[in-house]
């Protein structure tokens, strides 16, 4: 039997407008349902009708329509941060947490809790504790403690939003677990590159409307609507669409392979290897690091004699896996960690005895989450913080043509920790431009964006590139890196082990095995199907294969 | 170094029963506010070291000493400069300065002397062990062995649980707290350089960011609970069972052995203050 949400209309208050707006549709069972849409078109606050919190825990607003499904159905959510939601200190007591809430004997509670260890494969974790797992067993874990509860309907709320590509795996694997098992499952999310082989159904939604109801295959053709609706689609479909008008008998493909099998055959050249000429490093180094160490008090060596630069002027790169030592490095750079032994040299200045404070006139640290930074009355106040605190003048001007630049001009009297998670982004960002630092670094500026602020914020980089300043970036979105980047540093457990230009990056795949990360679509096939120039985004990408059957026509 | 969270271990300390370690929390405590001999209290901070060595906490309580040092500094002072104005209850000993003056028509004393290092002595030492005794349990005791061991003492589910989320949301909010610091500190605020007065203003300043990240936790928190159908009316079960083994035996006696020498000890050099 399925699902069916009917009519669902819904207020969080008698005056207030009007969320969500006759929604309705069906959610097959032992299928996976994504419900994608722009930040703010209703998804969260249909998750939270479909979960019950609306009106169990919130109950002063107006809702109509019905969510169509058996009396004692069980729905249970997965939500973006499993440290939010898990209770217990061990990853057994985490799993028992809704068991024993629901007063299952013990001994069922042990053989459920087998069960979805050795479904999930996760056995292994079964003795630890939850505070010492990496992020994305922490959400396997979470994962695991909801279906041991035997839901219904399963909710995922961005469950890989904050993960870094090991911990996207080991949750994709897990959803694909829990689909192949027949569960039925709901995923709240806008990012698709990692779900789209899982995914059987999507609702698309803009403005709190329903504006799609159809197959993964039907969404995927639809460009237009992909577009409208912000949704980040894997880099196999954007370079399909590219490639369409140019080559009409082309079948949607959603991996590398499939489509190199396609491309290879059309633009009529054999799958090869061929040597690309490295591009050098030019220019002078505004930060340089040398022989940095870091041992923490635990003993743990977060980094180890690593030497880096940074390029002035360019926009530079820093990759690996959670826990490789990458927020350390930049840490150093600004100064919120004091190395254990070695130095950090602004133009030449060693920056070791100064202050945080002091160090942020030249080098500007943004942090992944806006609610650790803003905490000012207006937007206004927020966005000339830095300026303030460091005495640089500005004016009324600069501030509004700042704000209608990035459309936040109605948002100026606003107080800032109500905007959406993007705008937050966006002013934590916007606020450097009035201060003194050429050096800004962002530490996973594209966290709970959706597709539209992801088009922003490569677009507000690349601003800040034009105006001179430097620009280093920690960030697990690879196909956005290697479309903005210049230079990349790439660090595995504490070591630096590879820095140099996106050019010379792009021919080290022995680098990315190492690290477990995939190089970008568009890079692995313009390589592989020997194009003159590696590709890093998927205009490139339409170009060369153009002109590659250009050339073989004639 | 962390601090106020459980340390991962397998010591026998985090092997017994947590209502063992509980008892041992009240007892101390009610030890530690009863003893006033330094010898007494002397020793029951060797046999704490002993505890904490075997156990290899020292460290964690290191921690712990370093950030009560000006707590327990003050309290050393304030009974230090108490005894100024009185002279020794026992006789013998060093006397530094001794003079009397008169204040609003009344004669004072005001006797510097080994009595008022050993009442600030004592009273900072009684401070240390009380607090460390309660921290030895939160070390080794982690919140959900902390809430079977209190619905073992049959406190309604509502109050342990509760009791165990604290100790769960603590080290979290200590985390958002340095993470609001360092993120402020990098737009430029400066917390390094600055004087007291500013120091103090700037606490102020990070408290609204934080009290902003804790409500939104508390309201995440309060979202899985109706996920996991959490509801405090309805009888839960239990997965984990927490039963008394010969440790605790072991534990138990070398507690009772070592409470008796403390009150020996506390007859045999008792002074009073």
């Amino acid at each position: 039997m399925d699902y069916r949400v009917e009519g669902i209309t819904y207020k969080y208050s008698k005056e207030g407008r009007t969320v969500l707006d006759n929604v309705s549709f069906s959610i097959e069972q032992g299928k996976v349902t994504a419900i994608v849409g722009p930040s703010g078109c209703g998804k969260s606050t249909l998750l939270e009708i479909l979960s019950g919190v609306i009106p169990t825990l919130i109950s002063n607003g107006e809702l109509s329509g019905t969510f169509q499904k058996p009396e004692e159905s069980l729905v249970s959510v997965v939500s973006q941060t499993p440290e939010n939601q898990l209770f217990g200190y061990g990853v057994e007591d985490a799993i028992a947490f809704g068991l024993e809430n629901m007063g299952i004997p013990q001994a069922e509670i042990a053989q459920r809790m087998d069960y979805v260890l050795d479904l999930l494969s996760l056995q292994y974790l079964r003795a630890r504790s939850v505070a010492n797992l990496s992020g994305g067993q922490r959400q396997a874990v979470c994962i695991a403690s909801v279906l041991a509860m035997q839901p219904d309907i399963l909710i995922m709320d961005e469950p890989v939003s904050s993960l870094d590509p090991n911990g996207k795996s080991l949750v994709q694997m897990v959803l694909k677990q829990i689909s192949l098992d027949g569960n039925t499952v709901i995923l709240v999310d806008n990012n698709l590159v990692w779900s789209a082989g899982i995914v059987d159904h999507i609702i698309g939604m803009l403005d709190g409307k329903v504006v799609f109801d159809g197959s993964k295959e039907e969404f995927f053709q639809d460009f237009e609507l992909q577009h409208r609706l912000g949704v980040i689609i894997p880099q196999e479909v954007e370079i399909y669409r590219g490639l369409l008008p140019y080559f009409p008998d082309l079948k949607m493909f959603y991996t590398v392979e499939d489509g190199l099998l396609q491309l290879a055959e059309m633009v009529n050249t054999k799958l090869f290897a061929k040597s690309y000429a490295e591009e050098e490093e030019t220019g002078e180094n505004i930060i340089s690091v040398h022989n940095l160490e870091k041992v923490f008090g635990d003993n743990f060596h977060a980094l180890i004699d690593v030497n880096a630069n940074i390029p002035e002027g360019k926009i530079t790169a820093v990759l690996g896996q959670n826990g490789s030592g990458k927020t350390t490095f930049v840490k150093h750079l600004n100064g919120l960690y004091k190395p254990t032994t070695g130095d950090v040299r602004y133009k030449g200045q060693s920056l070791l005895d100064k202050s945080v404070a002091q160090i942020s006139r030249n080098i500007i640290l943004v942090f992944q989450h806006p609610e650790h930074m803003l905490f000012e009355e207006t937007v206004e106040a927020e966005l000339t913080f830095c300026a303030r605190q460091q005495g640089i003048p500005f004016t009324k001007e600069k501030i509004n043509e700042v704000l209608s630049q990035y459309n936040m001009l109605e948002d100026k009297d606003i107080f800032p920790l109500n905007l959406s998670m993007g705008k937050k982004h966006t002013l934590t960002i916007l606020s450097v431009l009035f201060s003194s630092a050429d050096v800004i670094i962002l530490d996973e500026p594209t966290l709970g964006m959706d597709g539209f602020l992801m088009k922003e914020l490569e677009a507000l980089i690349k601003m800040l590139k034009e105006q001179g300043k430097t620009v280093i970036i920690i960030s697990h979105e690879i196909p956005m890196v290697f479309r903005t980047v210049d230079d990349a540093i790439i660090l595995n457990n504490g070591k630096k082990i590879f820095q140099g230009t996106k050019q010379q990056l792009a021919l080290r795949d022995d680098i990315f095995d190492k690290i477990h990360i995939s190089m970008p679509p568009v890079v692995v096939m313009s390589k592989a199907l020997g194009f003159d120039k590696i590709c890093y985004n998927v205009d490139e990408f339409v170009e060369e294969a153009k002109a590659l059957t250009r050339k073989e026509a004639e | 170094m962390d601090y106020l969270k459980y340390v991962d271990s397998n010591s026998f300390l985090h092997k017994l029963d947590p209502r063992t370690k509980f008892a041992f929390f009240v007892v101390m405590a009610v030890l530690t506010s009863v003893i006033k001999s330094f010898v007494a209290l002397a020793f029951l901070f060797v046999f704490f070291i002993i505890i904490w060595k075997s156990c290899h906490i020292g460290e964690h309580i290191l921690v712990l000493l370093s950030k009560l040092k000006i707590l327990l500094l003050f309290i050393f002072l304030l009974w230090l400069c108490l005894g100024l104005f009185q002279v020794p209850k026992v006789e013998g000993g060093p006397i530094f300065f001794q003079t009397t003056f008169s204040w609003v028509g009344q004669q004072h004393v005001f006797c510097f002397d080994w009595y008022d290092f050993y009442k600030g002595a004592v009273y900072s030492l009684r401070i240390f062990l009380m607090i460390s005794s309660f921290y030895t349990v939160l070390l080794t005791t982690n919140f959900s062995e902390m809430i079977l061991g209190l619905r073992k003492w049959h406190i309604p589910y509502s109050v342990a649980f509760a009791i165990g989320l604290i100790f769960q949301i603590i080290p979290i909010t200590i985390k958002e707290l340095q993470a609001i610091m360092d993120a402020q500190s990098s737009r430029g605020l400066e917390i390094d350089k600055c004087g007291w007065a500013t120091k103090v203003k700037n606490y102020v300043t990070f408290s609204f960011p934080l009290l902003f990240r804790v409500i939104s936790k508390g309201q995440s928190i309060s979202l899985a609970m109706h996920y996991y159908k959490l509801d405090f009316s309805v009888k839960r079960t239990a997965y984990k069972v927490i039963k008394a083994s010969r440790l605790d035996v072991y534990f138990i006696a070398a507690n009772i052995v070592a409470i008796a020498i403390t009150i020996v000890l506390r007859i045999m050099f008792y002074i009073p203050v």
